[in-house]
């Protein structure tokens, strides 16, 4: 069992990350503080549930995704339940990642990457419809498995890969996009 | 495994959520298929790439605002 006399001291680390993380969700600073108060005060009631040793992280993640998904799920009303399309597989490598004519001494794709813009990669995610850029951003930027993203979203672990798998290839086409506006795509 | 199949695993491969026998498989596709190799090695850093610039910094004055939530709004049952 947790001790709520030591929370302040054991969210130290974390805290930053949840801030990230809830910066990603809601998209801005404003509702990211408000979620994440939200979270970390239901977090502090139930922190005598928390079983010592376990893995406070992920309780902690799933008690901010299901704040995040309740609070906006009120608020729109309907639950984005967005589609999105087929996208191919390798999205972005098939247009900016291949060698082009001339055989360059760096490989192609590290080039391509450096390419893109950091901001960009931050408006992509957060351009993905809400059930997508969770798990995009719990697997790719929160580092967690299927299963913990399975838990943290209460939904079944199938439909955690598809969405994962189909959001990152809406990543990368809104990627793709942004360079293109940029010019830096030529195509 | 044709390309296709190594596609169709892909992401379970770089999460590291594939079997032991599925991983064998799928290095020994890339190993023999260059531009498979070449998209997952995309695939890989482009995941790393996500990682590294999807952090932002915490407003420093942040956690006390938090903790000062949280001590005034524990005792009276109401969030927010």
């Amino acid at each position: 069992m947790a001790d709520q006399a030591t929370f302040e001291s054991d969210m130290t680390e974390i805290l930053p990350q949840l801030y990230s993380a809830a910066l990603r969700m809601t998209r801005n600073p404003s509702d990211a503080e408000d979620v994440l108060q939200e979270a970390l005060l239901k977090a502090y009631r139930g922190y005598h549930t928390f079983q010592s040793g376990t893995n406070l992280r992920a309780w902690l993640y799933r008690i901010l995704t299901n704040t995040f998904i309740n609070r906006y799920r009120q608020a729109t009303r309907r639950p984005s339940e967005v589609e999105l399309g087929d996208l191919e597989d390798l999205y972005l490598y098939q247009r900016m990642g291949e060698p082009g004519p001339g055989g360059a001494e760096r490989s192609a794709e590290d080039e391509a990457l450096e390419s893109i813009v950091d901001e960009d990669i931050k408006a992509a995610l957060e351009s993905l419809p809400e059930n997508f850029r969770i798990p995009v951003l719990l697997a790719d930027v929160e580092g967690f498995s299927y299963k913990e993203i399975a838990e943290m979203m209460d939904t079944p672990i199938g439909t955690v890969m598809s969405r994962l798998h189909r959001g990152r290839k809406a990543l990368q086409k809104a990627l793709w996009d942004f360079a293109e506006e940029r010019g830096i795509a030529e195509s | 495994m044709n390309c296709n199949e190594a596609h169709g695993q892909l992401y379970s491969f770089i999460d590291g959520e594939s079997h032991l026998v599925g991983r064998f498989r799928i290095r020994w596709h890339l190993r023999r298929c260059p531009p498979c190799g070449d998209g997952f090695r995309f695939e890989e850093a482009l995941k790393l790439r996500i990682r590294q610039c999807c952090r932002d910094e915490m407003p420093p004055e942040l956690p006390m605002r938090l903790m000062t939530f949280i001590h005034e709004h524990d005792s009276d049952g109401s969030v927010g």
